[in-house]
């Protein structure tokens, strides 16, 4: 079984089946075309996303329907046609494809999800391309906490 | 900012050699045409900030990985449904 290094878990084996292939690579990553998911049972719904090429790389992501449960796809027809699916629809979430957002955290660490652009990933063909949507308000930069709320002195 | 009203079939120029032509305007989108010379790089804003966030992205550390970690525990995750993300 292939190995590989990683950011977070030093060596580890992968199954191809883990292995999704960006033809686009990622915005700002456009030569990283190949990234494994790993899932970590203890730290789900998390999902790493880590690079085949760049042990250095890996992204951390959740599942969008844990941040959204109402999200809503809106693909543009090329990106459809790069994951190889009727560019007619949308796909759903979960049977078709799976759809994760990429975590960033800012200067103050302040945690957010790039719901306007998920890492969306063809589950029979394991192509992935991060889709820009079109036409919606949803946030490059999702709050995933609310504020804490301010202590009071007394 | 600049404000200029434009019509369907009209367009504005941009410097020397760029030239944003409406080619179509509807309620709520318009559709542009973009002539600029091959080195100037034309690309939807969005994408830009997607980049961004990615290279943001990219420089988290162990340090944040347990603070995403430990912050899961209190976002409102509705279980069952990522499970259907799961099957990767």
């Amino acid at each position: 079984m292939p190995e590989c290094r990683t950011k977070y878990f030093e060596t580890m084996i992968y199954t191809e089946d883990s292995v999704i292939r960006l033809p686009n690579g990622l915005p700002g990553f456009e030569l990283e075309c190949e990234f494994v998911l790993i899932d970590q049972p203890l730290k789900r719904p998390l999902v790493f996303v880590q690079s085949l090429q760049t042990p250095d790389l890996c992204f951390l992501a959740l599942p969008v329907l844990s941040v959204d449960a109402a999200y809503r796809l809106n693909i543009c027809a090329e990106d459809l046609r790069v994951l190889g699916l009727d560019s007619s629809r949308q796909p759903l979430i979960g049977t078709e494809v799976a759809c994760l957002v990429i975590i960033a955290f800012g200067a103050d660490r302040l945690m957010t999800a790039n719901l306007m652009a998920p890492l969306v990933i063809n589950l029979g063909t394991r192509v992935g391309v991060q889709a820009i949507q079109t036409g919606c308000n949803y946030s490059h930069r999702h709050p995933l906490l609310a504020e804490e709320p301010e202590p009071v002195c007394s | 900012m600049l404000v200029v009203r434009r019509r369907q079939g009209e367009s504005v120029l941009i410097g020397d050699d760029v030239e944003v032509v409406v080619l179509e305007a509807g309620v709520n989108r318009v559709k542009l045409g973009i002539l600029a010379p091959r080195e100037i790089l034309v690309f939807r804003k969005e994408l830009e900030l997607t980049r961004e966030q990615n290279r943001v992205a990219a420089t988290a550390d162990a340090v944040s990985l347990s603070q995403l970690a430990s912050a899961l525990g209190s976002l409102n995750l509705k279980p069952g449904v990522e499970e259907a993300d799961r099957h990767l």
